[in-house]
């Protein structure tokens, strides 16, 4: 990793945490979604004449994005679900300008010996499927609970009125589709309308919605702990059904939908957000954002196929999602809006 | 040709994802050693069928054309569609193909938008969206 990223984040570093010999080494670059580039290092400090040695994590903006995404939204999420206790990376600094790294950027915790679940596995938890299963649609229930403005989230991006946050969300990835489309979008199309057309129930309340909880987001450990709840960048105020309905898409079901997120049975997994969340579960209007949140996905899988085939981001992500991923969702959309 | 595109696509796939990305030295690298491992998959499949699947869905789309149109009370609409379903492709060039398949959904797009705003019958218009979808899924080595 360049020399020169090392000694102006240690430089950085050293000046916004008071520390004049912190020195920052191993620096390696880490996938990390597409959104921002991520990158994992060791600080080294004295404090009080103790020495410390830490693991961060740097994440920068790219300087192309797939979805223009909010840093300042994603780190103040991090502080506020670290301070309630969710699994979830301790944010160390939020930096805005551009003087210190080139882009903005923010760094935080790194919650070590941990991985990460792949979409590209038919079985990447195991044995521990169903003990993270469990952990995985609790802490989901946590984030759905948690009072937005008791948790200093109130002023989120987002649609407050629970009867208009549906069409909020609606309105936000049609204009994204409009936006990015580089061939028309027959499924994506008629979702809108379908989606329009048969509005959902009100919120049952409004919550922080994480965005984009999924498997990829979090880290477990060897044991099966889930010690990280990862990638808030997509944090909005929001009715709650809309990230239950993204964590049970198809998509992260490795293949199995009756397990959702290739973990626990559907229906043990709705009862368990049910539990933690307080919210009793309007299966209709849960059918509604299972729609929506495909259509979602179309939305952002446009975008990376955009990005890519425009040369702007050619990390070959953006075009497993423009390809694969938006495939899949038009074959989940046609399936289930054909069949009604 | 022999061995043919998809085929080296497949097998150069399988030996950067089992054999060279775990000898790249960071994470990162071999992250995205495996993505590219998968999108050789995935062109694989596409190589022997990209042309069949759009002429297919092509086709597909002027049947539904022909068959709606003379239903269609907007004579805009309905000569739209008498004009696509009667265009023919000029080359099987992927890009000619493309174009042309792009031009069919665009006044596909308003055959679905009039009949969901008319509460016609859309079955007909839905059995060749999931036969579209249904052609381009593509699956991944387990």
């Amino acid at each position: 990793m360049s020399d020169d990223l090392t000694e102006r984040l240690e430089a950085y570093l050293s000046n916004v945490m008071g520390i004049p010999d912190l020195e920052v080494a191993n620096l390696s670059r880490i996938p990390g979604g597409a959104s921002r580039e991520t990158y994992r290092f060791r600080a080294r400090y004295n404090r009080g004449g103790t020495e410390i040695e830490r693991g961060l994590i740097l994440r920068r903006d790219q300087t192309a994005s797939l979805i223009e995404t909010d840093r300042a939204t994603e780190f103040r999420a991090y502080r506020a679900f670290h301070a309630l206790g969710l699994p979830v990376p301790e944010p160390i600094a939020l930096e805005e300008g551009s003087e210190a790294l080139d882009r903005p950027f923010f760094v935080m915790e790194e919650i070590e010996n941990c991985q990460v679940g792949s979409i590209l596995s038919s079985d990447p938890y195991g044995p521990l499927r169903e003990k993270i299963g469990r952990q995985f649609f609790a802490n989901l229930g946590r984030i759905a609970r948690a009072d937005v403005d008791e948790i200093g989230l109130g002023d989120l991006e987002g649609e407050r009125d629970p009867t208009k946050c549906w069409l909020h969300e609606v309105d936000r990835w049609e204009k994204v589709i409009d936006e990015d489309e580089r061939e028309p979008q027959p499924i994506a199309r008629a979702a809108l309308r379908w989606l329009r057309r048969n509005r959902p129930p009100p919120a049952p309340k409004i919550s922080v919605v994480h965005g984009d909880y999924r498997t990829g987001n979090f880290l477990y450990d060897a044991d099966g702990n889930m010690r990280a709840i990862l990638d808030w960048e997509m944090a909005h105020l929001g009715n709650p059904l809309e990230d239950l309905g993204w964590a049970i898409d198809p998509l992260w079901s490795h293949g199995d939908p009756s397990r959702p997120a290739g973990t626990i049975p559907r229906e043990e997994a709705l009862s368990i957000w049910q539990k933690e969340s307080g919210i009793r579960l309007d299966t209709a209007a849960l059918a509604w954002w299972e729609i929506f949140a495909s259509l979602k996905g179309l939305a952002i899988w446009i975008s990376a196929a955009r990005e890519y085939a425009d040369g702007r981001n050619t990390d070959p992500v953006n075009a497993f999602s423009g390809w694969y991923c938006l495939t899949f969702h038009n074959k989940i959309l046609a399936d289930r809006l054909g069949a009604a | 040709m022999k061995p043919e595109a998809d085929q080296i696509l497949m097998f150069s796939g399988l030996k950067l994802a089992a054999e060279y990305a775990p000898q790249i030295p960071t994470q990162y690298g071999q992250g995205m050693a495996q993505v590219v491992a998968a999108l050789m998959f995935m062109s694989a499949q596409e190589y022997d069928r990209a042309a069949d699947i759009r002429v297919s869905e092509n086709i597909d789309i002027r049947a539904l054309f022909k068959l709606l149109g003379p239903q269609i009370a907007d004579a805009n609409l309905r000569r739209d569609l008498e004009t696509a379903a009667a265009a023919r492709e000029d080359s099987l060039r992927i890009s000619a193909l493309n174009a042309s398949n792009e031009y069919l959904r665009k006044v596909f797009i308003r055959l679905h938008t009039y009949l969901d705003e008319t509460d016609a019958d859309t079955k007909p218009v839905w059995d060749v969206l999931k036969a579209m979808a249904a052609r381009r899924t593509l699956t991944l080595p387990g």
